[in-house]
């Protein structure tokens, strides 16, 4: 399934809503988005990802991009990951540095 | 049952990796593994097709570059080849993020050699041979070892 991105501010909170699979193919996309919300200097991020069904070391490097973009202080939140991407979060150690909570606000 | 051998070649482009998902998809589905085992062999195989296609090809200015890929299974296992004739790369001797490095807060961490630990850890057995100026990646996932759902 090809990959979709939305994203909002909403009370200095930007919420990115990804569908679909997430490669090095369609990692730029993800990181347009990340660029176009940095500019409004958001204080969370929240990524809806129950849509999401693939998502590859591209992924996580534009996490780690959005990380150093909007600060270490700016807490990333992903919303009802499946749980093959779950697994992924917790190989890489990625678990310990994102929310994964069932919905926001938590 | 006897292995059965499948071999598609694909031209060296980020865009074909969706499609050899879905292959990977439908012959995962088709051998019975479940949907954890078919996940790792999709990301392993796209992992290793990446770096094929981004390092092996791309930055050695190798265009028009092709790779193979040759699935073949039997009563005991799925094994999934990719065959090119990029730069040779070993992702054996590819150091490995250390339990520090996944640790360290995202924004410090060094991101490389992320997706070559994801493939290796997504599949049973993963193997690499170089010879007759071909990199030789194999996946392989094992039908005893499956888990039920």
């Amino acid at each position: 399934m090809s990959f979709t991105i939305s994203s909002e501010i909403s009370n200095k909170v930007a919420i990115l809503t990804l569908g679909g699979s997430l490669d090095s193919s369609s990692a730029s996309d993800f990181q347009s988005e990340i660029q176009k919300v940095a500019g409004e200097s958001p204080s969370e991020m929240v990524l809806q990802v129950s849509e999401l069904t693939f998502m590859a070391s591209a992924g996580l490097r534009m996490i780690v991009f959005a990380k150093q973009k909007l600060g270490p202080s700016v807490q990333i939140y992903l919303v009802k990951p499946q749980d093959q991407i779950i697994d992924t979060l917790q190989m890489t150690g990625f678990i310990h540095s994102v929310h994964i909570v069932d919905k926001y606000p938590v | 049952m006897e292995t059965q051998t499948q071999t598609i070649t694909y031209t060296a482009s980020l865009d074909v990796l969706e499609p050899i998902r879905e292959l990977l998809t439908q012959t995962g589905q088709e051998v019975g593994l479940n949907k954890k085992q078919t996940y790792g062999l999709c990301l392993a195989v796209d992992e290793i097709a990446t770096n094929v296609i981004r390092h092996g090809y791309d930055e050695a200015g190798i265009t028009d570059g092709k790779f193979d890929l040759i699935i073949e299974k039997n009563e005991n296992q799925l094994a999934v080849t990719i065959v090119d004739e990029g730069r040779p790369f070993n992702p054996l001797e590819h150091n490995l993020p250390t339990e520090e490095d996944l640790s360290m807060p995202l924004e410090e961490r060094p991101i490389g050699g992320l997706g070559v630990m994801m493939a290796r850890q997504s599949v049973d057995e993963f193997n690499y041979e170089f010879s007759e100026n071909h990199n030789k990646n194999i996946f392989i996932v094992k039908f005893s070892n499956e888990i039920k759902e």
